[in-house]
């Protein structure tokens, strides 16, 4: 091999281990990559800069979420309770029934 | 009701007045700040949800295997609870998430197998109002599904790729966030436990009724 030829395979080398792909090989893969990667970021803003849908603040949601909890548990047992009256009163209605009819 | 049952809801009516400011000393967690304290409520119900499914899954095999009412009873008021618990988790988990993730909603298999868990009681329920008779069977074979879910939900964020806390989070946990963890989890079992014997009494009611209805006709 020439100088000149194991010039070229050192430089080949030395780009290939350093991860510089400036060759085509492999290119389709690397569009990806750059894809994926997120713009890179121009300014800082702060967040209360930012319009209203973005800024999520996590008390609403916290909020939230402990309201539909308590209201879920709270109609849920006064659902229990209101259909347990209903059918006591029933029981005791039938009850009264049979008793003036004597077949109790 | 039992002896029991006053004492106990008094007991669970104090703790739940003592929860809120157990969960308002719990630090901040380092990434999700304020949003992080939705875990007090999200994963207690969760639990819940998981075991009322196993009671009524168990209750409803018995059922099928000794044919006797009150597991059938027993499994209709915990298929009830089920879709409470889980209505809470499916609801307090998204609101988690939205500021935690980005998103409200990810088909990921931790929260696709939850809401299959829930659809499955919301089955139950509907087969039990409007199945008509022999809908107490058909309904007890499908709480064996449910009951089987239970196990896919909870290992499933160990085996598949997600987005959501595995189950190594909760041994993990320093004694300023679990404290306040499991306080909340036992006041929800305790609530449980009242809200099944209330349900079961219910449903105790509905047959003594139906003897009384039988009573008169004859």
């Amino acid at each position: 091999m020439t100088i000149r030829g194991l010039t070229t395979v050192l430089i080949l080398w030395v780009l290939g281990t350093s991860g510089q792909q400036w060759w085509p090989l492999g290119g389709a893969a690397e569009t990806t990559l750059l894809a994926q990667q997120p713009a890179p970021v121009e300014e800082f803003v702060p967040i209360d800069q930012l319009p209203p849908q973005d800024q999520l603040p996590a008390a609403p949601l916290l909020v939230s979420a402990y309201s539909f909890a308590a209201l879920a548990l709270f109609a849920y047992v006064v659902s229990v309770a209101r259909r347990l009256g209903g059918v006591q009163r029933d029981i005791e209605r039938l009850q009264d029934e049979l008793r003036r009819s004597g077949r109790a | 009701m039992p002896k029991w049952f006053v004492p106990a809801t008094v007991v669970c009516a104090a703790m739940f007045a003592v929860s809120p400011v157990l969960i308002a000393n719990a630090p901040y967690e380092s990434t999700m700040g304020l949003v992080q304290k939705i875990f007090y409520v999200h994963l207690p119900s969760a639990w819940v949800f998981l075991l009322a499914a196993i009671v009524c899954g168990v209750a409803s095999g018995r059922f099928l295997a000794q044919n006797d009412p009150r597991h059938d009873r027993l499994a209709w008021a915990a298929a009830e609870l089920v879709v409470v618990f889980g209505l809470i988790t499916l609801v307090t988990g998204p609101l988690w998430a939205r500021k935690a993730w980005g998103v409200w909603w990810q088909w990921d298999v931790r929260l696709t197998s939850s809401l299959m868990g829930w659809m499955v009681s919301v089955a139950y329920l509907l087969l039990r109002q409007f199945g008509g008779p022999g809908s107490d069977k058909l309904a007890a074979g499908l709480a064996l599904f449910g009951m089987a879910n239970v196990p896919f939900i909870y290992i499933s964020v160990n085996y598949w790729r997600t987005i959501h806390p595995t189950t190594s989070v909760v041994p993990t946990l320093p004694t300023s966030f679990g404290l306040p963890l499991w306080f909340s989890a036992v006041t929800f079992l305790l609530l449980f436990i009242l809200l099944l014997k209330m349900r079961v009494r219910l449903q105790e009611q509905r047959a003594q009724l139906d003897a009384l209805y039988l009573s008169v006709d004859t």
